[in-house]
């Protein structure tokens, strides 16, 4: 019996500690968590709390297929996770969506994906459709059905995973971070998918940065940091308990640009822009100003053209009709090389440009392609700003995502460029990261510099830009200075989980 | 190379048949060195492509055959003196090293032969990759008892060469956007690939945990499988292979005689 619920126990960790192979500090360290069947739990905490490996320690994956140290007991459904044979029989009651959508799709439609599980069950085929039907329905991906998964935006690849998971029908779902990268609305709806299971008896474990969505479906709320657990309650009750707090330091509404004539002509000017991919449109005719100075938000749900739009800026893409002009200069014809130096652009998933043996490397390699001269001072210089200049002798893929992600935008601000283009700059990050990423981006715009930011969270957008872009389907539907016409998420008091651990220290055990 | 949502012929054929087809044609094609029927060989497959109405995909592997039976044939020419002489690519003329390099019929055959036999079976290949859902092929494979370890290799091989291909894309236009250049001269180039190629694996690495767990964690090693479509064999598997049954006995009386 779980003592918290009273019900039957789905889900059981006593005293779990947990050391990686060649790592000195432990990841767990001495968890206790009990699940009911039927509840769900929502565990959060900053980047680094061990909030992946008490997924993977719940699963029964650390016990199975990873090395390492591990101590205590781990029970599901009243079984110690040793006495099952393989992660195979551990998978007829448990079923995990991770963090990386993309490296868990193997087929190559999204119809195939989903019913890929439900064929090794033993189910019927009248039951195999009708579950494949219920769950691309209630994932809201009918209409990708024959797509390749390689083509789908993040999010979309998202969903795909959690509805393969889902249509496997198992008694317990474990989530790492199934929504990071999912819009407002995709993120309500999975939200209410998992607490409408729940009540039918469904037990979730969801690891998640995003606070507004989760914490209304769960029925407890659990902070991990530094590997323990520091809190364990009711959402509400924690919310009450004055948990939501302001980042610290962090520069919600962002210090002005130094004054600009009102004349000033646009650094970034779109006119008439179409993008095809392959005959399809995803660019459906754009005008679109920024001002020098301005911090931009390019918000949308996925797959509403932000990124395709902005990768016309330094030329990673050029106009199938109109023009996109750059501080002067043609982006349709310019070489990119050439327009690296007046756009920087930042990358979603940092792991996407680090290669060098150290930080300080990663730094100078855009400014050796430039031939600034000698690049030790700017080097220097950028990972000030982005305060990693103590971990310039670190190799880079050592880093924690958040240290990545400000490496990424260190590299590119070293090349001194007068737009900085950000696709998502916080995702997948915590509270202190994101404050942290977004106090940068303040600073920079008071140096001059002009931020464009590619957000599918319209509350970052609220929060930290002097102007919100809406987009839908390829065109711009929406210019103005916030977005608050729209209806907020509940829970929405400030953007999410971004406000949850900046004072978690300071809490209460 | 990957499957391709369509309705056609060749789509609608069991996946046995087509791996039937695709076994056929690979052994066909290794049996003889003769061009003329590696020629109605690859011309065989062509043929059941257009009828398929699957001619356009296979259009995409012209290039890379193309470049393929260039390299065979400037290998061949340089190191095989077979037949008779047409030419020299060093003409006699030359001082001192006139005559060099003779260009023979048996390089020449030899190098037709090797890029029909490529052609023949890359098309056969692609056939049944673009026409067949990569779970049925598992289902057949299961059937025929492969191991499933090589069936499951197979499966991530098609799946995620298209996703290392986007995510090379991606970490070049990452480089770009950071003015790489890629260096010049050969050791240049080479030095140029490691932006690119060390994500690139470190990336895929990173993947490779995830992706065995979610195979094992669908049960795909339970070994108990039903496909959600029928895949029984229809009139279509029958004609296709009597027509496979009568395409091998030709071609083998024509080996024999």
């Amino acid at each position: 019996m779980s003592p918290e619920t009273g019900r039957e126990t789905a889900l059981s960790i006593e005293r779990v500690s947990y050391t990686y192979p060649g790592s000195a500090t432990p990841a767990l360290d001495g968890i206790d968590l009990t699940v009911a069947k039927g509840e769900i739990v929502f565990v959060t905490g900053p980047t680094g709390a061990g909030k992946t490996t008490l997924c993977l320690a719940a699963s029964g994956i650390l016990h199975h297929e990873y090395g390492g140290t591990l101590e205590g007991a781990i029970t599901i459904l009243g079984k110690d996770v040793r006495d099952y044979r393989s992660m195979g029989e551990i998978g007829r009651h448990v079923g995990v969506v991770f963090d990386d959508a993309d490296a868990q799709l193997i087929f190559t439609t999204v119809e195939e994906e989903v019913a890929s599980g439900l064929e090794n069950l033993g189910v019927s085929r009248q039951e195999m459709h009708r579950r494949l039907r219920e769950v691309m329905e209630a994932t809201g991906i009918t209409g990708l059905a024959d797509r390749a998964p390689h083509t789908l935006s993040g999010g979309q690849k998202q969903r795909v995973a959690i509805a393969a998971t889902l249509a496997l029908g198992t008694e317990i779902l474990i989530l790492d971070e199934p929504t990071a990268e999912l819009d407002t609305e995709a993120t309500g709806a999975v939200s209410a998918l998992l607490r409408r299971l729940a009540d039918e008896g469904t037990t979730v474990l969801i690891v998640e940065q995003k606070f507004d969505a989760l914490a209304a479906i769960a029925d407890r709320m659990v902070v991990i940091e530094g590997g323990r657990i520091v809190q364990d309650g009711s959402p509400a009750g924690m919310m009450q308990g004055g948990l939501l707090q302001s980042p610290a330091g962090a520069a919600r509404h962002p210090a002005p640009a130094a004054a600009l004539p009102a004349e000033a002509l646009p650094v970034v000017s779109v006119r008439g822009l179409v993008h095809h991919y392959d005959g399809v449109a995803a660019i459906r005719g754009l005008d679109f100003d920024v001002a020098p100075g301005e911090i931009v938000a390019v918000v949308g749900e996925n797959g509403s053209g932000k990124t395709t739009l902005v990768k016309h800026f330094n030329g990673l893409l050029r106009p199938t009709e109109g023009t996109v002009i750059v501080d002067g200069l043609d982006a349709a014809t310019v070489p990119i090389a050439q327009l690296a130096r007046r756009v920087g652009l930042v990358f979603q998933n940092p792991d996407t440009m680090l290669f060098a043996e150290t930080v300080e490397d990663e730094v100078a390699f855009g400014l050796k392609n430039i031939d600034s001269g000698d690049p030790r001072e700017p080097v220097d210089a950028a990972l000030r700003e982005v305060g990693l200049l103590h971990r310039k002798a670190a190799y880079p893929r050592s880093l924690s995502r958040g240290e990545r992600q400000r490496l990424a935008i260190a590299c590119v601000i070293a090349m001194k460029p007068k737009v900085i283009v950000l696709d998502e700059p916080t995702t997948g990050l915590d509270a202190r990261e994101s404050g942290r990423v977004m106090e940068i981006l303040a600073r920079l715009r008071q140096d001059g510099r002009t931020i464009i930011m590619v957000t599918h969270d319209r509350l970052l957008g609220e929060e930290y830009a002097d102007r919100i872009v809406r987009m839908e389907q390829g065109r711009i539907v929406r210019d103005g200075k916030t977005c608050k016409e729209e209806p907020c998420p509940r829970l929405c008091s400030t953007s999410p989980g971004r406000a949850l651990f900046t004072a978690s220290t300071h809490l209460p055990n | 190379m990957q499957y391709v949502t369509r309705e056609s012929a060749f789509h609608r054929l069991h996946p046995l048949t087509k791996l039937i087809f695709a076994a056929v044609v690979v052994a066909l094609a290794v049996l003889t060195g003769d061009t003329v029927m590696l020629a109605v060989l690859a011309g065989a497959v062509v043929a059941v492509a257009v009828a398929g109405g699957l001619a356009r995909d296979l259009v995409r592997q012209v290039p890379l055959l193309i470049s393929l039976a260039a390299s065979l044939l400037a290998l061949t020419v340089l190191t095989i003196r077979s037949g008779e002489i047409i030419c020299y690519l060093v003409p006699p003329s030359v001082p001192v090293i006139g005559g060099a390099f003779p260009v023979t019929v048996g390089a020449i055959d030899l190098a037709l032969a090797m890029s029909l036999r490529f052609a023949a079976m890359l098309f056969a290949f692609q056939l049944l990759v673009i026409s067949t859902q990569p779970r049925d092929l598992v289902h057949v494979m299961d059937r025929l008892r492969m191991p499933v370890d090589y069936t499951l290799m197979f499966l991530i091989a098609l799946r995620f060469i298209p996703s290392l291909q986007l995510e090379g894309k991606r970490i070049h236009e990452a480089q770009l956007a950071r003015a790489y250049n890629p260096g010049r001269g050969l050791a240049g180039k080479i030095r140029g690939l490691f932006p690119i190629i060390i994500p690139l694996v470190s990336n895929s690495l990173g993947k490779a945990t995830v992706l065995g767990l979610t195979i094992d964690l669908r049960g795909y090693r339970s070994g108990r499988r039903t496909p959600m479509h029928d895949l029984s064999p229809g009139r279509a598997d029958v004609a296709g292979i009597c027509c496979m049954g009568l395409l091998v006995a030709g071609y083998l009386a024509v080996l024999l005689v």
